[in-house]
């Protein structure tokens, strides 16, 4: 689809519009009812006008996106746009909507002259894996919703869809598990203190220490020890009992999720990847892209 | 995304406001014409829609609404006896349409009810053509725009004026569109055989005969019955202002009749009699009839689709059912004064149901050897000597009782004495015939033409008198003198301010005579004028000769032609570029002047990346050229300051254009 570009639909208020002109041409015209001719000119005229008016309330938008959070399959995707407005005049009553999604879109009344607004556009995310926002159209029925007219903004944002957690909640039995295997690892999830190290991005902004970056200083990340309980634990793609290969991918992500809710440490073993076994935010959805992009 | 969908069953309370306001200005047409229940049911629907919306009540059983929409559909036919006709149609749109605003909950049906407006408003003008109905008319429309703007724009409307004065925005913007297709689009039957069939309300006016109480029902309608403009400035003394409308030649006592279908009177006959030509531009309204009206005598129809039928009277070719501008030439005096045998025959024939003492007294006239114009002048001496009583309620007359007119009641209505004396003159050998028309009118100054009303209409009578041939003779004017010079309204004025004196110089009284009202009254009268002749009476015809007179003006002058389109492209260009021009984005200057920079810099082999800002930009370029690291220093923290800092001093940008200049 070319960027840009404004073009015009015809909808069902169009038709009921066209109905009630022609109506209006066959009273006057039957009647030879010269009042009924000028409400049909006012009419017919009003709706000519209407279309620049239409057009004109798309001119001068351009659309930005953000970065779209990772969710899992089967849940709601939000992306977070921004419609800057570089006209004089003010935009109103407009729809913001995926290029590719017609039923789903977010309303924006106004844009005043010179300004931007935000909005959320929420979308399904039905397919685990890596996607792309194919771009957002803004459209609108202003003034009198005789035409709507849509206009294409280009938008691009990569997104990843986990998939979808389910199956057997129960951890698997780990088989390195030894008494003497307890000890504690600097990693980002525990409880107590342990120090900061530089942060690396996509890392929880949990966290940061923020303190330091009021004072100045670069981002930096502290670090907290936990004791763990019990031995490391592999969640192996062989070991599930599973003939297909996205419900052995769901029983993952669901184990991923409970032994980070369980705070055991865990690793991933796919056919051709494996993550060693760790715990926290950035290792949880480390693991779980891992699981999306798998083929 | 479930809160866009909520926020879209609903209809929105802000635009439906607009919406009942727009519906109201819909009804005033509809009072008076259609069974007073219609728009009482609807102004109810659209009460009980206001009260049952944000209670989110409403008609959900498709069994309550087939039921309600049979028992409006068996009322209108119970109250109008058919379905056939305007008033019934419209009656029928209104109560379902109604029906269906009863039942619409979502914002998609929103559309639908404004649609529905449209359409009242269509209704509006089937039912009149009025001009203060056209104000309603307009009024509603802009209300329906303003109602679709605020739907259109969501919350996003800054005020309640917003959509008001964006919808007469829109509607000026559209004024010239509509101009031109009403000027020219081709106003033809696009072979649509089917017809609404007339109003029932058409045949307002006066019917093609003449019965005791036929003109006396009118004189207490204040409508407009025609206006007439006199183009050259020759305008007729007020006591000669007869209207001249049908002429009955048949007479049935006080019953008379037109003959059932008028002929042409051939041009070939008419000799173009003496005395200046009074020539009048007549803008009639619909009254369902093939009456035109004309000053007496009509001699012939300019334009207007009618003809001269025999009798000097005009007759359209088709019934009158829409405003009708026609122009006549009239004159003082007819030139035929012949009457041949036959007609001479058929002019004096009277009923024999006349009671002798009638024919008595008519013979009385005649027979002193007297000719006809003795004995004309016999019969209104009678009337004006035998205390005869001009009265707008005289009281009925039992089965056409002449007798009791004349000898014992002896009070009346034009219509009894035009009857009376026409019938007097027949049995004493005079041939007579009865005219209906108007008499008087209402000069207005601001438009210079005569209001010509319902209460106007008047009838008297014509004689045949040997040498002069047809003269007419008003035997009201004996009676009540001042009806004939005053004209109706002033004569009845006169008349009850006698009678009011005692209470006179009351609130209303002051009010209904003051100099304002009466102004206000006047200026009004000139739209409704304006409205009628401009815009009701352009009809086919009316185009036609427009467009053949543009057609030959652009044939004549070639030049003017050209230089009206290069205007017409002029202006349209100009309204393109100025819209363009407001809808361009505004120039960034600091921007620009900062590229410059840029550019500036690239040329030395530093050119900034994609995502480097100003500062870590400056930085490097500072270390790649230390040579010009103050000045590059310098630019980059005007162009922060500029960019991000609140705007303050006004001197910054002049310095960061010369700094750049100067780089």
């Amino acid at each position: 689809m070319r960027p840009n570009r404004t073009r015009w639909k015809f909808t069902a208020n169009t038709a009921a519009f066209l109905f009630v002109v022609l109506a209006m041409l066959y009273a006057g015209s039957s009647q030879q009812n010269a009042a009924a001719y000028v409400l049909l000119f006012a009419l017919t005229s009003i709706g000519i006008v209407s279309i620049p008016h239409a057009v004109l309330n798309v001119s001068g938008l351009s659309g930005r996106a953000s970065a779209i959070k990772p969710t899992f399959a089967g849940q709601e995707a939000n992306l977070p746009v921004e419609i800057s407005n570089a006209c004089r005049s003010d935009r109103v009553g407009l729809k913001v909507r995926l290029t590719g999604m017609s039923h789903d879109f977010e309303r924006l009344d106004r844009i005043p002259a010179g300004k931007a607004t935000r909005a959320t556009l929420r979308f399904p995310a039905a397919v685990r894996g890596e996607h792309e926002v194919q771009g957002i159209s803004v459209e609108t029925s202003y003034p009198i919703g005789v035409v709507c007219v849509e206009k294409s903004l280009p938008v691009s944002q990569r997104y990843v869809v986990y998939p979808k957690p389910a199956g057997d909640p129960n951890l698997p039995v780990t088989t390195q598990q030894s008494a003497h295997d307890r000890r504690e690892t600097a990693i980002s999830g525990g409880d107590e203190f342990a120090g900061v190290r530089g942060y690396i991005p996509g890392e929880s902004q949990r966290h940061i220490d923020w303190k330091a970056v009021a004072r100045g200083q670069s981002l930096m990340t502290k670090q907290f020890t936990a004791e763990y309980d019990s031995g490391r634990l592999y969640l192996d793609f062989r070991a599930v009992k599973s003939r297909h290969v996205e419900d052995r991918l769901s029983q993952l992500a669901l184990w991923i999720i409970e032994a980070e809710r369980a705070r055991r440490p865990y690793g991933l073993r796919l056919p051709n990847v494996e993550v060693p076994p760790s715990l926290g935010d950035s290792h949880f959805h480390h693991c779980l892209r891992t699981l999306a992009l798998f083929r | 995304m479930t809160s866009s969908r909520l926020r879209d069953t609903r209809i929105p309370r802000k635009p439906f406001l607009w919406l009942t306001a727009a519906l109201l200005f819909t009804v005033p047409p509809m009072f008076g014409t259609l069974a007073m229940w219609v728009p009482l049911l609807f102004v109810s629907v659209l009460a009980a829609k206001f009260w049952m919306e944000p209670r989110d009540y409403r008609l959900r059983s498709a069994i309550w609404k087939l039921l309600l929409g049979a028992v409006v559909l068996a009322a209108v036919f119970v109250t109008y006896g058919s379905v056939e006709g305007i008033e019934p149609g419209v009656s029928i749109v209104v109560t379902l349409m109604s029906l269906k605003i009863l039942e619409a909950h979502t914002a998609r049906e929103f559309q639908v009810m404004v649609n529905i407006g449209w359409i009242f408003c269509l209704c509006g003008f089937f039912l009149s053509q009025d001009f203060a109905i056209a104000l309603c008319v307009l009024i509603a429309c802009i209300l329906l725009l303003a109602s679709l703007l605020e739907f259109h724009s969501g919350s996003g409307a800054a005020s309640w004026w917003f959509p008001l004065r964006t919808a007469a925005k829109i509607l000026l913007q559209a004024a010239p569109l509509i101009v031109a297709l009403f000027i020219f689009f081709p106003r033809i039957d696009f072979g649509f055989r089917w017809q609404l069939a007339g109003s029932r309300m058409a045949g307002a006016g006066f019917s093609g005969e003449l019965s005791p109480g036929g003109v006396s029902s009118l004189a207490n309608s204040n409508d407009v019955a025609f206006r007439a403009e006199f183009p050259d400035g020759r305008i007729p003394r007020a006591d000669t202002l007869y209207w001249r409308g049908v002429v009955l030649s048949r007479g049935y006592g006080f019953e008379w009749r037109a003959p059932t279908a008028p002929a042409t009177l051939p041009r070939s006959s008419r000799r173009l009699p003496a005395g200046p030509p009074i020539r009048q531009s007549i803008t009639i309204e619909p009254h369902g009839n093939k009456w035109m009206f004309a000053l007496d005598w009509p001699f012939e129809l300019l334009s207007g689709g009618g003809t001269v039928a025999p009798g000097n009277y005009l007759s359209s070719a088709a019934p009158i059912r829409s405003t009708r501008k026609y122009e006549i030439v009239s004159f003082g005096e007819l030139a035929d004064k012949d009457l041949r045998p036959r007609e001479r025959e058929r002019l004096l024939e009277v009923p024999a149901s006349i009671a002798p003492a009638v024919r008595d007294l008519a013979q009385s006239w005649s027979n002193g050897g007297s000719n006809a114009v003795e004995t004309v002048s016999h019969g209104l001496q009678y009337f004006r000597d035998q205390g005869f009583r001009y009265s707008l309620s005289p009281g009925e007359y039992q089965n056409n009782n002449i007798e009791e007119f004349l000898f014992r009641r002896r009070i009346g209505f034009c219509e009894h004495y035009a009857a009376t004396f026409a019938t007097l003159m027949r049995l004493a050998g005079v041939p007579a015939r009865v005219v209906i028309g108007y008499l008087g009118g209402e000069y207005n100054e601001y438009g210079h033409f005569f209001v010509v009303r319902q209460s106007d209409a008047h009838a008297w009578c014509e004689v045949w008198l040997p040498e002069r041939g047809w003269t007419r003779v008003d035997p009201t004017s004996v009676v009540a003198p001042d009806r004939v010079t005053l004209g109706f309204n002033a004569f009845i004025e006169r008349r009850t301010a006698g009678a009011s004196a005692a209470q006179s110089g009351g609130i209303v009284d002051r009010f209904t005579r003051s100099a304002l009202l009466i102004q206000t009254r006047a200026a009004w009268q000139a739209l409704t004028y304006a409205w009628d002749t401009r815009v009701l009476s352009y009809d086919e015809g009316a185009q036609y000769s427009l467009l053949s007179y543009l057609s030959a003006f652009a044939a004549k002058s070639f030049s003017a032609l050209i230089i009206t389109l290069i205007l017409v492209c002029l202006a349209g260009g100009a309204a393109i570029a100025w819209i363009r021009m407001r809808n361009k984005a505004p120039r960034d200057r600091v921007r620009v002047v900062y590229e410059k920079f840029c550019n500036k810099l690239r040329h030395l082999g530093v050119a900034r990346e994609a995502a480097e800002g100003p500062a870590d930009f400056a930085n490097r370029a500072a270390r790649l050229l230390p040579g010009r690291s103050e000045r590059i220093n310098r630019i980059a923290r005007i162009y922060i300051e500029l960019r991000y800092a609140e705007p303050g001093d006004r001197g910054l940008f002049p310095q960061f254009r010369r700094e750049v200049r100067a780089f």
